[in-house]
């Protein structure tokens, strides 16, 4: 739709990038907002969706597009580590179930590799898939490395991610509601070791202490992936 | 300007977490090491100074736009899965069912007697 030359003149500086983002987060959230926050649909989906569309239409790339902004993602270092202020300010009530979640975690971060690794294997799915979805639990920037180190391909994974991601937030409301649970600390929990990122932007959403559990369980998870995956994955061969 | 200082104590626990994991090769990413570190000393420092929390709010805020550029790539790599499409995706969605079961479960099973809501 826009021209060649208009497109390089605009794509000259990361600006055209980072007001393509905001606009498409802003008109995300709008529209979120307008459907009254689903949970099968996050925002970060939305907005994502509006911007594919916008780059299928306008014919920018999304190699120049993600060169651009890469200037936004950077930013993705310092947020992280922000987390960690949430999750100091609870440090009392987890302390208080230190014991649940010490034996949670590795059962629970390990079933969340297999299921999905063991379904993908008996499916009949190559090698290649399955070592790009064995990380799909795990925060983005932690699971590419996990990834590479098993020989999977990045691109597969980010997609898993998102599915898991989004997925993880809807099963998580769901499965609360069946099993009458409405303790946020486990509802955060949960949403943060299944689906890392996007599951703990979603527990932000319902309160802080939900956000810093769900924190809470998106590093631990990541740490003992990390950590552990490669090398159980080269042991099993 | 407050929340400046703030912004370079992240940056900062950022750059902390990159200079150990090229001194030990921990394979986590900086990051996440930062996260931790970072509620550690806030833990040793008893309290969150005010210049921290003014950068560190916006920015959990605005988490949801930062990770949107990576989740736009998922949509051009679709076409190259071809048929395999369909069993990935089931077993994303049956796996991530499962685990979200099991983590629920597992965890009102271990908190029982903990005042579970």
């Amino acid at each position: 739709m826009l021209s060649d030359s208009l497109l390089e003149q605009l794509t000259e500086t990361p600006l055209f990038a980072v007001a393509l983002t905001l606009a498409a987060y802003l008109v995300g959230m709008t529209i979120f907002r307008q459907l009254k926050q689903p949970t099968w649909l996050p925002a970060v989906l939305i907005a994502a969706l509006l911007l594919a569309v916008f780059l299928l239409v306008s014919g920018l790339h999304y190699t120049t597009y993600q060169q651009g902004a890469a200037w936004l993602s950077v930013l993705l270092g310092p947020a992280t580590v922000a987390l960690g202020m949430p999750l100091y300010q609870q440090f009392p009530r987890i302390r208080e179930l230190w014991r649940p979640l010490v034996v949670c975690l590795p059962i629970s971060a390990s079933l969340a590799a297999v299921y999905a690794v063991g379904i993908a294997w008996l499916m009949g799915l190559p090698d290649l898939v399955l070592a790009s979805l064995a990380a799909k639990s795990v925060t983005a920037p932690i699971a590419i490395g996990v990834t590479q180190q098993l020989g999977g391909s990045i691109p597969l994974l980010m997609g898993g991610l998102l599915i898991t991601g989004v997925v993880a937030i809807a099963f998580v409301s769901l499965a609360a509601r069946w099993m009458k649970i409405s303790d946020e600390r486990l509802i955060g929990f949960a949403l943060g070791l299944n689906g890392h990122a996007i599951g703990t932007v979603r527990a932000f959403e319902i309160s802080p202490t939900a956000g810093a559990f769900a924190s809470l369980g998106m590093s631990l998870t990541g740490l003992f992936t990390a950590l552990l995956l490669p090398l159980v994955w080269h042991l099993l061969g | 300007m407050t929340a400046l200082g703030g912004f370079l104590w992240l940056v900062s626990f950022w750059l902390i977490g990159e200079v150990i994991i090229y001194l030990t090769a921990m394979p986590v990413s900086s990051g996440v090491l930062g996260m931790l570190l970072l509620s550690i000393t806030l833990a040793i420092r008893g309290g969150v100074p005010d210049t921290l929390a003014a950068a560190a709010q916006p920015l959990i805020a605005l988490l949801a736009m930062l990770i949107m550029p990576g989740v736009v790539g998922v949509f051009f790599v679709a076409g190259e899965l071809g048929s395999q499409w369909i069993a990935i995706i089931v077993s994303l969605i049956l796996g991530t069912l499962l685990s979200v079961l099991t983590t629920l479960w597992l965890m009102r099973l271990l908190m029982r007697g903990q005042d579970v809501k």
